[in-house]
């Protein structure tokens, strides 16, 4: 068995809306191992990208305990979570999330900025990621001017250049066609082989299946 | 780091070019306009601030009890500065002071050249420093004469000024001074302007020489050094005796009247007025009253200004801030910290401020010009350029940057990582900081316009009241020639009798309103009668000076024709007749030292004054040889541009060195409302610039809020809103803030412009129109500024505005 990367214990998030209160996500019970593909699969609304964010640290769970890389992240202070979260987790999403005003490059470049990496060492960094996506002939063009997919594309590499332990994708695919679907879906399995941790949330089974374990979710529970 | 952010600042501030102009323009405006009235401010408040001890140097003046309570007065007698410098210990140094012009000769050139008469202490006191010739002792020969660079350059060229002769008229005789030294130009922050510094003693007979040893006789001001170890108020408590001892007669006639003593128990007390305060002193009204409101006034005006362009920065950044959401949202997730978020945001908007600071200064310097001449001033850019002022600026524009750039930064900022990238905003608490924002925008402008509304409403009052007098066929000009008053006169009788458009001619030793010259005297006589003290101004006249102004006789008569039958006579007005409080007013005499004289005549009282005064008791005399410095000419209403040239040629043929420094009465009326028209032109701008400014950002939350609401609107298009339902829906919440507006700022108004008014003894009435007026006006404008942006709205398909959710 390689070893734990996060583990929930009994996590629930509940929010309070007006005098109800209602429990996104309810006792959950999760370990994650290094190198696993997890799939979260689940009909709208049963808490797929609540669990995400709150694994990803944007978000808390209200309850219960969450350790990662042995840390207990859930008596953490901010600080320490954005550091930790700075570290080892990148981030995919189903809308892209570039920034408009930025270039490809520049896009990619980010997350290196607010790690304080020098500018040599960044441009290095940068470059390699360029070229292994086949991206270099699009580096000064704007989001603007991409393919979905492209974009997405350009999200994986700023996700992956802060050589993250995990990537989170809340349905990667979710704006693309069929193909370039296979494509980002094929790009997961390549990094989850060079020892990348994911988790993506989908609804897709197809998409699934290229995970090696599947989590189903109704309601906030595992099922 | 500072690249990217950079970069995308740059890249931002391109992609909502609409807003950035809207930003740049604004706040360029309102820098350029807030430096040129900075500027003004601190032109005005450093008057007089450039002399070494200035700390200690004092005009004297003294506070007399009156009919009408405590009266200041500035006017010294002959012996007072040297007595006062005897008697009363703490007089470093003292000098004797006034202020005239003199006709000048060297070779064939004449010169008018204003002259200051001083006790040779005056270059010790004050910082005028000699840069050649007699630094020690320059005017103590009472043939000396001292001139700054600017008048020797003018007199001699480039010839060497020091040792020079030259002739100055006096008592109708050319008199020999010789150039002792010359005065650096001093700086045109000086209340005191000379061209020459004479000694006090070469004034003329009736200045000077008639005067020594009279304590009666009031014609100069007085400024003294103090002593360091002594305090302003000490020393004006030591002067008690002295005081005592030389006014005996004034202070026994105030008690014998029945006056009112000040609160120390004194009938007359000496007082010092810090020469820095002189130039915004009052003494017209009681008591001196020293006020800067004015220099204030316009500095508050800047700070508003500037106040609605940032107000607009702020709203169009916190509205603008929703459309970055996603942007802030995955910076955050990316790894930035709130403080890196912060300096992204606040550099963008220092970007933006320092850009319009540069067109500000760019044009405060296109401005420049047009502000000195509709202004007045000699007030320059090099004004601000002083170490400790610069870093006040510097200090103000770092602060305002901070507040207007780093609010909405903060805000930004602070947002949910989670919440911003799912670009959801709580709009709901900011809306309150937006309405508020520019509620007091529109406020600050309705008060301004109001201001302006009220001011120019008493100006135009003021200009077109009735005085008295016939103020638009009557020229008045000085007779600044060689001849003296008489001949002079004389001649021009006889030139302009035959003329069909010149109906008669006359003279007085005081000017209606403010001539063109600028100068302007005034003589009030104090006399006994019927055992009590009476004060009337002293006006002598030439023949037919009630003709010629048209006064109203309402008892006795007019001068005859033959005046030298009436040099004992005098002509009062109703406001004298009435202090004098006689049965028969024309049989009645007064009293003065020198003769009697009967009163054979009563006039109706006319503004002889300002209209900020009462009418004051006045007296006419016809004495013979008198000063009779001011001519009045009435002409035919017919064709008054030739009979002003008439009038020109006239006295050119006479004194045909002497410039012609003729204008209508009604056209010297309008200059004493100088000071109004300056604050009318302020005010105005002001309020202008306010409404414009206003209206930049209200055009910009128009097109914000309409793009928020597409949605909304299409929803409601569909479900059967009419076109003119939505405007008003659009229209309604911007009219609510405007109306609000009014509401706070009109009482506000009302308060500042009634207390202004107060000034003026002839005053308009306040009435709610003025108000309504500038309320109308901010609405209207206001509407006319969103109705493009809401109509379109309103007509647009709806279908359009959903696709695009």
């Amino acid at each position: 068995m390689k070893n734990k990367l996060l583990s929930l214990n009994i996590a629930s998030k509940t929010v309070n809306l007006g005098s109800h209160k209602i429990a996104l996500l309810d006792k959950i019970d999760l370990q994650v191992h290094e190198g696993e593909f997890i799939s979260l699969m689940g009909p709208s609304g049963s808490g797929k990208s609540t669990l995400l964010n709150c694994i990803g640290m944007l978000d808390r769970f209200t309850d219960g305990g969450y350790t990662f890389l042995g840390e207990p992240v859930h008596s953490m202070k901010e600080k320490n979570r954005s550091r930790l979260y700075k570290e080892y987790i990148g981030f995919v999403f189903q809308a892209y999330h570039l920034i408009d005003e930025l270039t490809v490059y520049e896009n990619i470049e980010t997350p290196l900025l607010y790690k304080n990496i020098k500018s040599s060492e960044r441009k290095a960094m940068v470059a390699d990621m360029l070229d292994r996506f086949n991206i270099v002939g699009k580096k000064d063009l704007f989001p603007m001017q991409l393919s979905g997919g492209q974009q997405q594309l350009v999200g994986i590499a700023r996700a992956l250049i802060g050589k993250p332990k995990l990537i989170l994708a809340d349905e990667p695919t979710g704006n693309l066609n069929s193909k370039q679907s296979d494509e980002i879906m094929e790009l997961f399995a390549q990094l989850n082989e060079e020892g990348v941790t994911i988790i993506q949330a989908t609804h897709s089974e197809s998409n699934a299946a290229y995970g090696s374990r599947i989590i189903n979710l109704l309601d906030g529970k595992i099922v | 780091m500072f690249k990217n952010y950079f970069k995308i600042a740059l890249r931002n501030l391109w992609k909502n070019r609409t807003f950035t102009t809207l930003n740049v323009v604004g706040l360029t405006a309102a820098f350029g306009v807030a430096i040129l009235l900075a500027m003004y401010t601190v032109f005005q408040l450093s008057f007089d601030r450039f002399h070494e001890h200035g700390d200690e140097i004092y005009q004297v003046y003294t506070e007399d009890s009156g009919l009408n309570g405590i009266e200041a007065n500035i006017s010294k007698s002959e012996p007072f500065a040297a007595a006062l410098k005897d008697e009363v210990a703490g007089v470093e140094k003292i000098t004797r002071y006034i202020s005239t012009g003199v006709l000048l000769s060297q070779d064939d050139k004449q010169f008018d050249m204003s002259t200051a008469y001083v006790d040779p202490d005056f270059f010790e006191i004050f910082s005028f420093p000699i840069i050649k010739g007699d630094t020690k002792n320059p005017i103590t020969s009472e043939s000396s004469v001292v001139m700054t660079e600017l008048a020797a350059k003018r007199i001699f060229g480039d010839e060497e000024p020091i040792g020079q002769t030259v002739s100055i008229l006096r008592d109708e005789q050319q008199v020999p001074f010789t150039v002792t030294a010359i005065v650096k130009d001093f700086p045109n922050t000086s209340s005191m302007d000379f061209d020459i510094v004479l000694n006090f003693k070469s004034q003329n007979e009736h200045a000077y020489a008639r005067t020594i040893g009279r304590w009666d006789m009031e014609n100069h001001e007085v400024y003294m050094q103090l002593a360091e170890a002594v305090q302003q108020e000490q020393f004006e408590k030591n002067t008690t005796d002295f005081t005592q001892l030389h006014y005996k007669n004034v202070i026994d006639n105030a008690k014998r009247d029945g006056f009112q003593p000040n609160p120390e128990g004194l009938y007359r007390q000496l007082k010092l007025l810090p020469l820095a305060d002189v130039r915004f002193a009052n003494f017209n009204q009681g008591a001196v009253t020293v006020s800067r409101t004015m220099p204030y006034l316009v500095l508050g005006i800047s700070i508003l200004i500037l106040f609605i362009a940032c107000v607009n920065f702020i709203n169009m950044s916190i509205a603008k801030s929703a459309q970055r959401l996603r942007e802030i949202g995955m910076r955050k997730t990316l790894g930035a910290n709130k403080k890196q978020l912060f300096f992204q945001f606040w550099g963008e908007s220092i970007l933006v401020f320092l850009i319009s600071i540069g067109l500000g200064i760019l044009l405060a310097v296109f401005l420049l010009p047009y502000f000195q001449t509709i202004f007045k001033t000699q007030a320059s850019l090099a004004t601000l350029l002083n170490p400790s002022l610069l870093l006040v600026l510097i200090l103000s524009v770092l602060l305002i940057t901070l507040i207007a750039g780093g609010y909405p930064a903060l805000l930004m900022s602070r947002l949910g990582t989670l919440q911003s990238l799912k670009g959801k905003l709580d709009v709901h608490g900011k809306n309150h900081l937006r309405n508020s924002l520019m509620v007091l925008q529109f406020g600050i402008a309705i008060l301004l316009i109001s201001g302006t509304l009220v001011l120019w409403d008493q100006v135009e009052f003021m200009r077109t009241k009735d005085l008295g007098f016939n103020k638009d066929q009557v020229i008045a000009f000085p007779l600044n020639g060689q001849l003296n008053d008489q001949q002079a006169i004389e001649l021009l009788r006889n030139k302009l009798q035959d003329k069909p458009n010149i109906l008669s001619v006359t003279a007085s030793n005081t000017i209606l309103g403010l001539g063109k010259d600028g100068s302007r005297s005034t003589s009030v006589l104090g006399f006994e009668h019927q055992g009590r003290g009476v004060d009337t101004h002293m006006v002598v006249v030439d023949a037919d000076y009630i003709e010629t102004l048209d006064l109203n006789i309402i008892k006795g008569r007019a001068f005859r024709k033959n005046l030298a039958s009436d040099s004992l006579s005098v002509i009062i007005n109703e406001a004298m007749a009435k202090q004098l409080n006689e049965d028969d007013i024309l049989a009645s005499q007064i009293d003065l030292d020198d003769a009697v004289y009967s009163v054979v005549g009563v006039i109706k009282d006319f503004n002889f004054q300002e209209l900020d005064q009462t009418i004051a008791p006045m007296t006419l005399f016809a004495l013979p040889n008198w000063n009779l410095r001011n001519v009045y000419v009435k002409v035919s209403s017919q064709n008054l541009e030739q009979a002003y040239t008439d009038v020109k040629a006239a006295w050119n043929s006479i004194e045909p060195n002497a410039e012609f420094q003729g204008s209508f009465l009604n056209e010297n009326i309008d200059r004493t409302l100088r000071h109004e028209r300056t604050m009318i032109t302020m005010i105005g701008s002001g309020s202008i610039l306010a409404i414009i400014l206003s209206c930049i950002g209200l055009f910009a939350m128009s097109l914000l809020i309409v793009a928020q609401r597409k949605k909304e609107i299409g929803v409601r298009k569909i479900v059967g809103a009419s076109v003119s339902a939505i405007t008003i829906l659009l229209t309604k919440d911007f009219l609510k803030l405007i109306v609000i507006a009014f509401l706070i700022a009109s009482p506000i108004a009302w308060w500042a412009m009634s207390k202004w008014l107060q000034n003026y003894v002839y005053r308009i009435e306040l009435n709610i129109w003025m108000f309504l007026g500038a309320g109308g006006i901010a609405v209207v404008i206001a509407m006319l500024t969103i109705a493009v942006k809401t109509i379109k709205a309103a007509t647009s398909n709806p279908v359009d505005s959903l696709r695009t959710e």
